[in-house]
């Protein structure tokens, strides 16, 4: 029963993401969007497949080392696009810019 | 220390960093620890993804990692911070300190989740990007670090400014509370910076 809860879960969060890519004004208030919601979305779905599938014990750890992996690149993947955008000259609509500062 | 010529101030700063960077160097774990550490790793990776427990598989698996580990036990385990003995200190990591951060973390990642929903919906946003000090200075606990801050609720790592005796880190804020470099460190980086130096120097 608690499989269902799960993958309603992630369905939520991920139309959430959704709505917040659509509606944020720039690239980096995107990416809150997409890192957060696309990592705890697609980790609670794992969850979920892992406790419904009917399988052996590897089976079920190898859908959390999956959900581990998206834990641990999804970060990385927004931090280099972030900071691609940055650097390729997109000015970020915000009221402080201390990197700005730093790097003229 | 007010009164110091500049060519002795230059030299006097030098000799401080030099002084700090042997005091790291010398901070370093043994190499047979660092082999079985990196063994330990990879032989439980082994089990999960090979998935069967038969006896000449073990062995294999047993046999492979640790010809690996032996010419690669720098990568993994560069910034562990040695202290107490090698048995005591992997159990204190896997049993207590893993458990710890993946429950900080889980209910982090709801929480942020949660908020970047009510931010969607009502659009009450005020970014800023903000620096902020980090006590931490190899590259293995930043960079935990940093992934940790990402995942947290309305904050996003935008670039790490590492030197020898500080790093700072550029966080891209969804709501900007404060300017101020220690408040507004306390309010990102909460209590993961305290866990990450158990660990990591």
């Amino acid at each position: 029963m608690i499989e269902y809860f799960f993958l309603a879960l992630g369905l939520l969060v991920m139309v959430f993401s959704t709505l917040g890519i659509l509606r944020f004004p720039d690239v980096y208030t995107r990416l809150h969007a997409t890192t957060k919601c696309d990592t705890g979305g697609a980790m609670s779905i794992m969850i979920a497949l892992a406790i419904y599938v009917d399988a052996s014990f590897f089976i079920k750890l190898k859908f959390l080392i999956l959900a581990f992996l998206i834990a641990l690149i999804n970060p990385m993947v927004s931090h280099a696009v972030a900071r691609g955008a940055y650097k390729y000259g997109i000015k970020p609509k915000v009221v402080v810019d201390m990197y700005a500062w730093d790097n003229p | 220390m007010s009164r110091v010529p500049f060519y002795l101030k230059e030299r006097l700063e030098e000799v401080r960093r030099r002084v700090l960077f042997e005091t790291y160097e010398v901070q370093k774990l043994p190499r047979w620890e660092r082999i079985t550490f990196t063994w330990l790793v990879l032989f439980s990776f082994w089990i999960v993804i090979s998935g069967n427990l038969s006896l000449e598989n073990i062995f294999a698996g047993a046999l492979s990692s640790l010809i690996i580990s032996s010419f690669m036990y720098d990568m993994l385990t560069d910034d562990i911070r040695a202290s107490g003995h090698l048995i005591e200190k992997i159990i204190y990591i896997a049993l207590f300190l893993v458990p710890q951060y993946l429950f900080i973390m889980i209910f982090r990642l709801l929480e942020s989740n949660f908020r970047v929903a009510k931010h969607a919906i009502l659009l009450d946003i005020n970014p800023g990007i903000v620096k902020i000090r980090s006590d931490l200075h190899s590259d293995t606990g930043l960079t935990i670090l940093a992934n940790s801050i990402t995942l947290t609720p309305g904050t996003l790592t935008i670039d790490v400014d590492k030197k020898l005796g500080e790093a700072y880190l550029y966080v891209h804020w969804l709501n900007v509370e404060t300017l101020d470099r220690e408040k507004a460190g306390y309010k990102i980086k909460g209590d993961i910076e305290e866990w990450l130096k158990k660990i990591f120097w």
